[in-house]
């Protein structure tokens, strides 16, 4: 009964985000306000209609219900509650259903918020949400519903994938979402700018949040599967240029260039169509991320059942949104014709057009990788993948080329910067780059790579502490108190600055992670008996034997090894084999890691013969977890930009 | 901006566009793995005899055979009309087992036997070949539900 009101409620929903669409613009057309106050209220129904389709779903997977098909492929009676909870979005039609609840959310939100602030593009905004709304619960209803049920019904479910289990993919999927559903509001305003013929600053001011959440949201999203990757599936890496990891990537890398380049528009009113192109373009790349990982259209590993019903709707949708964007786009460009010109081709401005156009590169190369082989299956019935090698030859020279840019960027002056501007933010940092660089080589490092990589860091690090430390002495000298004083005045009087250079900090420390533990990895795959040891790098590892183990819903066996470092014993590790107990009968790796400060040591037992024998994959990975530290600290960075400190305007 | 500045951006623009769509395109063709059924697999033919290729299909119940104490295995690959020998070597993934669909890497040697080192499936249960995916997956899982009904 439970799950009948909640696929009522999702039919209603469909009904009330029509009417939604219809509403705002009658409005409009009449000039009658009540009609565009019936769209606010439409979308705000709409995300309480949502989440009862939602909340349906979880009480049929916490009372156990089996005789719900989703409920059955996605859990059983012993899967704990958590997962229970989780397994909403554990599968095809749920996650779907979860993307639309997030985006009614967040239109509801955006109608409130900015009600009173944008009362001319508010029309249009609710009603490009609301088509949004109608494109996704139109999917759920007739193609992927949740809510159909088995007759008769079942005793037992199937179970959550057993990889699922786990609390980082509890959380991964939701904040992707958060992330892709996000750049929905800085996408509707910009096409509610374009048909309401408001193209000043107001969007972008207006949407400056909204970016900035759902970029963040996404970062996080994209690193929590790495790191989910990397501690489950036991194969010491964290990324794999897999087409759905790519999936998420490249809205990340748009999102990222459009995040710098509204700042040119802020600043100097340039790039204004350039703008609307990349929100566009980021919006419409987090919808095919969604879809590439949900149709199954690609022959990935992640990928989802294929559906043809699916897809064909999925390739309309999306071709509707692209043509009708784009479509918007090129009839109202002519009015965005700008004036301002660039001055010069060293200035702030051009550095932002070279950040622009290296991340659409980089986006452009991962889309050829990852729909290449889809073309080619089309055009001449070929199966091919395009592999790793691939990206981390063509991607690593333009993410060193970013690099330098995002130590340049900032420091540089607008307009035009003279010899002396140049002179004086940079001969410092270039100074301290190649003593950083030089030292890097004597301690060791000799590949071009992780050189390059060490030049990078040092120059855009020095950038960033020469600039605090000349305004904070400014602030110092200019209010004659400390230097310490300095830095907090500094600080205040340039939040939004000093945060994003903590966001630089953040992808520095995870370039090093990144680059640490790929070139300098050690990795070992083994076969032993108990009382067998085995070295790698500057440890020794014995194999002291198995044990059985027991959790709620799986059993295994745990492997104990003890761990040294020359001839001191440093620690106990116990990777593990599991079995679930559910339909599945999935088996999985636990890796067993053990952090120290300059890298995991990092066991993966993969395999166990009857005579007690084990196979085990050794890895030791260094700096890895500062991939995990940068994403914190570019987190931090963005939090300090969200909650800045309101100033008068001057 | 006068007109030199501006065509000095565009060039600029465009050796740096070019350089990167070279060396894209340069990388593309050497890192294309192609991807065969096992019956591909054996009309292929001797120019291809120890190029890297992806072969999927269904592990033959029964051909699993492990070298006892070492990271050899040898099992029996099929696409149902067509079955190859493959020998691997290495950690296959927790997935890989008799009567599934698996997607092995490796090279066809000698047009005898295909030598892999990589079994691929690393996330997803749901993984299978795509002919297979094809065929239709939904049909599987209504099997599923039908063996556990009382």
């Amino acid at each position: 009964m439970i799950i009948e009101i909640g696929y009522f409620a999702v039919i209603a929903a469909l009904v009330v985000s029509i009417a939604g669409i219809l509403a705002p613009l009658i409005g409009l057309k009449t000039g009658n306000p009540a009609w565009i106050r019936a769209g606010r209220q439409a979308v705000t129904a709409n995300f309480i209609l949502i989440s009862l389709g939602c909340g349906s779903l979880i009480y049929s997977f916490l009372l156990r219900d089996f005789s719900v098909k989703y409920v059955v492929m996605n859990s059983n009676s012993r899967l704990p509650v958590f997962y229970t909870v989780a397994a909403l979005w554990g599968g095809h039609e749920g996650s779907l259903l979860f993307w639309a609840w997030i985006l009614a959310a967040f239109a509801t939100l955006a109608a409130w918020i900015h009600w009173k602030s944008h009362p001319e593009t508010m029309p249009y905004l609710l009603a490009i949400e609301s088509s949004l709304t109608v494109g996704f619960l139109a999917l759920i209803i007739f193609l992927s519903s949740p809510f159909e049920r088995v007759f008769p019904a079942l005793a037992e479910g199937m179970d959550l994938n057993p990889l699922l289990q786990d609390p980082g993919m509890v959380f991964h999927p939701p904040f992707l979402y958060l992330g892709y559903v996000g750049f929905s509001i800085p996408f509707s305003f910009a096409l509610a700018a374009l048909l309401s013929g408001r193209l000043g600053e107001e969007w972008i001011r207006a949407t400056h949040r909204w970016t900035l959440f759902s970029w963040i949201m996404l970062t996080f999203g994209i690193i929590m599967g790495g790191y989910w990757a990397y501690y489950e599936l036991g194969w010491g890496g964290y990324w794999a240029w897999d087409p759905v990891e790519n999936a998420s990537f490249m809205p990340w890398l748009v999102g990222t260039a459009f995040l710098h380049s509204v700042m040119v528009q802020e600043k100097r009113k340039m790039f204004k169509v350039w703008n609307l192109f990349l929100i566009i373009v980021t919006f419409s790349l987090s919808l095919l991320g969604t879809f590439l990982v949900r149709s199954g259209i690609l022959s990935s590993v992640h990928a989802f059942a294929n559906d043809p019903g699916r897809g064909v709707y999925i390739l309309i949708f999306m071709s509707t949104v692209l043509i009708l964007s784009f479509g918007i786009l090129i009839i109202r460009s002519n009015k965005l014709k700008v004036k301002i010109e660039m001055d010069s081709v060293i200035s702030r401005e051009s550095a932002y057009l070279f950040n622009n156009l290296f991340f659409l590169i980089a986006t452009a190369t991962v889309f050829l990788g990852t729909l290449y082989p889809l073309l080619v299956d089309t055009l001449y019935g070929t199966k091919v993948t395009v592999g790793a090698p691939y990206y981390n030859k063509v991607f690593l020279p333009i993410v060193l080329i970013i690099l330098i840019l995002m130590g340049i960027a900032p420091m540089i002056a607008w307009r035009k910067a003279s010899m002396e501007n140049l002179r004086k933010n940079f001969l410092v940092p270039v100074i301290a780059a190649l003593a950083g660089t030089v030292i890097s080589a004597i301690i060791g490092i000799r590949q071009i790579y992780p050189l390059a990589a060490a030049f990078i860091v040092f120059f855009v690090a020095a950038t960033i502490i020469s600039d605090l430390y000349k305004n904070s002495s400014y602030w110092a000298s200019h209010s004659g108190t400390s230097l310490l004083t300095g830095i907090w005045k500094a600080w205040y009087h340039n939040q939004r600055r000093y945060g994003g250079l903590v966001t630089h900090i953040g992808v520095l420390v995870m370039i090093l992670g990144i680059i640490g533990s790929s070139a300098y990895k050690l990795e070992k795959t083994i076969i032993l008996k108990p009382g067998d040891e085995f070295s790698l790098g500057h440890y020794s590892y014995k194999f002291q034997g198995l044990q059985d183990v027991q959790g709620i819903n799986w059993e295994g066996a745990e492997a104990l090894f003890n761990v040294y470092e020359g001839n001191n014993f440093i620690a106990e590790m116990r990777p593990q084999k599991r079995r679930y107990s559910g339909g599945s009968q999935m088996p999985t790796t636990e890796a067993a890691i053990y952090p120290r400060h300059m890298g995991d040591l990092y066991l993966s037992m993969t395999d166990i013969t009857q005579d007690g024998w084990i196979t085990v994959m050794a890895f030791q990975n260094p700096l890895i977890h500062w991939i995990w530290y940068g994403g914190g600290i570019m987190g931090l960075g963005v939090v300090l930009i969200l909650f800045k400190r309101k100033r008068r305007e001057s | 901006m006068t007109k030199s500045k501006k065509i000095g951006i565009g060039i600029s623009i465009l050796i740096i566009a070019g350089a990167i769509g070279y060396l894209a395109l340069g990388n593309f063709g050497e890192n294309l793995i192609y991807f065969y059924t096992p019956s591909e697999v054996r009309s292929l033919s001797p120019d291809y005899y120890g190029k890297k290729v992806r072969v999927g299909g269904m592990v033959v119940n029964g051909s699993l055979k492990v070298v006892p104490n070492t990271l050899r295995m040898n099992f029996e690959l099929t696409d149902g009309a067509e079955t190859i020998p493959v020998t691997f070597e290495g950690v296959p993934p927790d997935l890989f087992k008799e009567g599934t669909g698996a997607v092995v890497e490796g090279y066809w040697d000698s047009g005898n036997v295909f030598k892999s080192n990589m079994i691929m499936a690393k996330h997803s249960e749901d993984y299978m070949p795509i002919e297979m995916k094809r065929a239709g997956v939904e049909m599987p899982k209504k099997d599923m539900i039908k063996s556990l009904q009382p």
